[in-house]
């Protein structure tokens, strides 16, 4: 009895999260999608309860949770606001993993704690105008000045970009050649020469406030650099594996959202004198949606799974980010038809819910790009 | 001090999975949580620790499962907990299980300085669980209390009662059952969680055979009470449904029911005479 | 065993001005005697009792038991218990009901517990069967559900008793009856709660607790604007404005409004229901209602299923309507 039960505590996490969610974000999702403002009252509620740090070892302040669990949490979230839920995916996947895994004893004391507690916000900044997909085109360079990096370049579409205070630049110390150069920085949002963006005008995640980065003779401590030059490749597909899981965990939270608010609103809305939810078309709908939920989940799950016993998971992570964003669209989609005329009201969730689901299947690696990865571990494997 | 925390695991509903054709509670659709007042008297429990220092041990008695609350309070900060579980136990009412709580704390726990409760649970609501425990342990309590606090050795607590704010000096051992007006639980954090999980955790399960308990004394035979029938309340109202304009539905709810609605307000609602 | 075949009620008269539930017991206790031929009585201690002693046979009982201290003048959860259940085990009585009064649900069950027998909590109805058993009807979920309850072999049948179910019988004081009374045992165990404080509660002029009327509304309000013509309803029926969890969330009602789990429980003759879709953390606040009018447009609402009388409209053209037309009305 007293041996531990992984699944007990799975379930205690979901409930844990699922009652602060509901409590302190549901009231306020549909508001901030719509006045497009990031909720600092709620990362203000969110920080004593570990949710910067939710797998940050112990020493630096971090509930060093398993990966299942980190899963659980941004789904959790994410039914709720995906807006927050991406927050915290790329805080704790993308903005802190890469300095656990590749960080220097001394950036992990100088970084962890204060992103961990969530004093500080941690961002993700590889794409720019001609680069994303192809890390090869990016422009932002790093050239050594005796002990620090002078950065000048710019990232768009940065998650978190308006808030983040401890973003990873993604620069090349070698314009000539940069995919030699490729290299990381931890850059501090104080440090001269750093800015800010405009916060776009997005299609969803409104509540996100995602912008462009401006460095312009940013001078770096070279101490800030993350792993050796030119390992900024490495470093970065091993951050996008975990993020992946991150994603697919909040296009599951969507996924569920959409489909939990169908079948309340089959139930309840009435035509020809029954509950719609009596058509079989409905039925159908809804038992498709329930049985890609669940399978979606297990396979996000395996990915996890395999992360935590320290398996290769860069093929499952992408399965699980391409079938889980992909699912996510499905159900949004029948979830606005179930919905109707409502469905496509900003009045209703759904509609939310629909907006925010598109671009699960853009950021973090489209699903081309995951095909891709998918396809070369397939082709990869032994004969 | 050494205090014990009693939750009880009820079954998480928004809306009721009832059944009407059968007339039966689907409670096995329903999740479990931990009784909203079992979780104000944890968090009593944990702020008292705080200023007190001590150890608090979380017990309960349920399935198998109901180890998961025991899991929330370790997470929330209780130290130790206790599982009583065993078939036997199953459909106690209020008298048998304020028996076997008794047992279990004199035989586990019998240090103890407080035993706190929760004033009623969610589910069988009957507030009679506490004051029963004091009694089978000889205890002096204090029923929904709002305010815990210790002073020299005396615990002073503070309560609505009937239309009076009280203040009372209890002597320890004690036991309270606290109101939900006070003590806003605090939510679980997920380091918290992460350490409740540990692979030797510190809950101890505990047998109807342990407490030295006869399965005849505990079961549901034993219970001085018998449920006749369950059903849903309001199943006698007309459940009267109108439709149609709003100027139409109010004639018609006024014409009908001006009377009652008037009389309430202590005026007269004319009839319309059309 | 010798059994007077009595009916108990609990004289509970600290709070006589705001709860007269004892006096509604009696009156219950009056019709269930006639079923079993039994002898009402009511069992009354504290200090300076004569007051009540009259008030409890204008009322219907006919023999008072009687426990007159000035040590017992406070009340005292554990004495009153020790006390009631020494003179229930030498007389030996059927029933013995208990106002569920913050008091008396601390104190039955102590005596339940002392007398080795059943408990049935809050009850919102009680009856007798034809096997001459004492049915006693709890609310629970909320009051979602209720149970028919019974205690077959233990003697007495105990139930606490929610106040403003039962109508207490018109007083008379000509009503003559037998008081009996009991000299304080000298072996009473010493108290073990000192009561340092206790001050009546100020009351404000009407608390929705206390409202004959409430009007209460939920999301399906629509807007704040529509919300705020609840007010204007409210002043035309004397009513109290509450509102769901949502609406304070959304800074349109107070906490202090909050109708609901870590809210208020309210039991009002007349319950205007408005946009409520009834989770039940607030029908349970509400299971107290004598008369529930709700108004949503989805007719599938818990809310509505539980309401007597369901009006499927919007609630913001209902309130309206409601308020036009009382201005008509209301003379």
């Amino acid at each position: 009895m007293s041996d531990i039960n992984p699944c007990m505590k799975h379930q205690v996490v979901r409930k844990a999260v699922r009652e602060f969610a509901e409590a302190e974000i549901g009231p306020i999702a549909h508001d901030v999608d719509r006045d497009a403002r990031f909720p600092w009252e709620v990362v203000e509620k969110m920080r004593p309860l570990n949710f910067f740090g939710l797998q940050t070892p112990k020493e630096y302040g971090g509930a060093d949770l398993d990966t299942i669990s980190y899963a659980i949490v941004i789904e959790e979230i994410s039914r709720i606001s995906a807006a927050v839920g991406l927050c915290l995916t790329v805080h704790n996947s993308v903005g802190i993993y890469p300095i656990v895994r590749f960080g220097t004893r001394e950036q992990k004391q100088r970084f962890l704690p204060g992103l961990a507690s969530g004093e500080r916000i941690g961002g993700f900044c590889l794409t720019e105008a001609n680069a994303g997909s192809d890390a090869g085109g990016v422009e932002t360079h790093a050239i050594k000045d005796g002990d620090s990096y002078i950065l000048n370049g710019t990232k768009i579409f940065v998650s978190n970009g308006g808030v983040c205070t401890t973003p990873l630049i993604f620069a090349t110390v070698n314009p000539i050649d940069v995919r030699k150069g490729f290299s990381v920085f931890i850059v501090e949002k104080e440090t001269p020469g750093f800015s800010v963006g405009e916060i776009e005008d997005l299609c969803g995640m409104r509540a996100n406030p995602v912008s462009s980065l401006f460095f312009e003779d940013c001078r770096v401590p070279a101490v800030n650099l993350l792993g050796r030059p030119g390992e900024g490749l490495k470093i970065g597909l091993n951050a996008l594996d975990t993020g992946r899981l991150g994603i697919a965990a909040q296009a599951l939270g969507i996924a569920q959202a959409a489909f939990e608010t169908s079948v309340k609103f089959a139930r309840e809305r009435h035509q020809f004198g029954q509950p719609i939810a009596a058509n079989q078309t409905i039925q159908n709908y809804l038992a498709d949606m329930a049985t890609e939920i669940a399978a979606a989940r297990l396979l996000l799950y395996r990915g996890c799974a395999l992360k935590d016993e320290g398996k290769p998971f860069s093929a499952e992570a992408a399965m699980a980010k391409l079938y889980c964003s992909g699912l996510a669209m499905r159900v949004c989609t029948t979830a606005v038809q179930i919905h109707g005329g409502y469905g496509y009201s900003k009045e209703y969730d759904v509609e939310r819910y629909f907006r925010d689901a598109k671009v699960t299947e853009i950021y973090e690696g489209t699903s081309e790009i995951q095909r891709m990865v998918i396809a070369r571990s397939v082709l990869s494997a032994p004969a | 001090m050494e205090l014990v925390v009693c939750i009880k695991q009820v079954p998480m509903v928004s809306e009721l999975p009832w059944d009407p054709a059968t007339g039966t509670l689907k409670r096995e659709l329903a999740e479990g949580m931990m009784n909203p007042a079992c979780r104000h008297a944890l968090e009593a429990a944990l702020q008292l620790k705080a200023r007190q220092g001590g150890r608090i041990t979380a017990v309960t008695m349920g399935p198998p499962m109901a180890e998961e609350v025991l899991r929330q309070a370790l997470a929330l900060g209780a130290d130790e907990g206790l599982l009583l579980s065993d078939p036997a136990m199953a459909g106690a009412d209020t008298f048998i299980t304020s028996r076997i709580l008794a047992k279990a704390v004199k035989q586990c726990r019998p240090d103890f300085d407080l035993i706190l409760c929760g004033c009623y649970t969610s589910d069988s609501e009957t507030a009679q669980v506490g004051p029963q425990l004091a009694e089978e342990l000889d205890l002096p309590s204090a029923a929904f209390v709002e305010e815990i606090d210790m002073k020299k050795n005396r615990l002073i607590v503070s309560r609505f009662s009937d239309g009076f704010i009280e203040t009372l000096e209890m002597k320890l051992p004690g036991l309270v059952t606290v109101s939900t007006q006070c003590y806003t639980p605090r939510y679980f954090s997920l380091a918290g969680i992460e350490a409740a999980f540990p692979d030797g955790a510190p809950i101890r399960t505990v047998r109807a055979g342990d407490l030295g308990l006869d399965p005849e004394s505990i079961g549901v035979h034993a219970s001085p009470t018998r449920i006749l029938k369950v059903y849903a309340a309001g199943a006698d109202k007309e459940n009267i449904v109108l439709r149609g304009a709003p100027k139409q539905i109010v004639d018609h709810l006024l014409n009908r029911f001006g009377d009652r609605i008037g009389g309430a307000m202590g005026k007269d609602i004319k009839k319309n005479r059309n | 065993m010798n059994r007077k075949n009595e009916i108990w009620v609990f004289g509970d008269y600290r709070n006589y001005f705001q709860n007269r539930v004892t006096l509604q017991l009696i009156g219950r206790a009056v019709e269930l005697a006639k079923e079993i031929k039994a002898t009402v009585c009511a069992v009354v201690m504290g200090h300076d009792l004569d007051e009540w002693i009259g008030e409890y046979m204008a009322h219907g009982a006919r023999r008072v038991y009687v426990v007159e201290d000035p040590s017992l003048k406070e009340y005292d959860a554990e004495t009153y218990a020790h006390l009631t259940a020494r003179l229930a085990a030498a007389h030996s009585p059927e029933i013995l009901l208990v106002g569920a009064t913050s008091f008396g649900r601390e104190f039955a069950p102590r005596v339940a517990k002392r007398l080795n027998t059943g408990l049935t909590a809050d009850c919102v109805g009680l009856a007798i069967n034809s096997d001459g058993l004492l049915v006693q009807t709890a609310p629970s979920f909320g009051g979602n559900l209720l149970a028919d309850i019974v205690t077959p072999q233990q003697r007495p049948q105990m139930a606490t008793v929610r106040p403003g179910i039962f109508k207490e019988i018109p007083h008379n004081y000509e009503a003559k009856g037998e008081v009996i009374r009991i000299p304080l045992p000298k072996d009473i165990p010493a108290r073990r709660i000192r009561l340092i404080k206790s001050v009546r509660q100020t009351q404000k002029p009407q608390k929705i607790e206390d409202a004959a009327i409430v009007i209460c509304s939920g999301r399906g309000i629509g807007t704040q604007k529509k919300f705020n013509s609840l007010y204007e309803l409210a002043e035309l029926t004397d009513a109290e404005v509450g509102a769901t969890r949502p609406l304070v969330y959304a800074g349109w009602a107070d906490h202090e409004d909050l109708v609901g789990q870590a809210g208020k429980n309210i039991r009002p003759k007349i319950l205007f229901s408005f946009g409520v879709s009834g989770a039940i953390q607030h029908t349970a606040a509400i299971s107290g209602a004598e008369f529930i009018i709700a108004v949503n447009k989805n007719p599938q609402a818990p809310m509505m299923k539980m309401a007597d009388v369901a009006i499927c409209a919007d609630a913001g053209q209902v309130c309206a309507a409601l308020i036009r037309e009382l201005k008509k009305r209301i003379r």
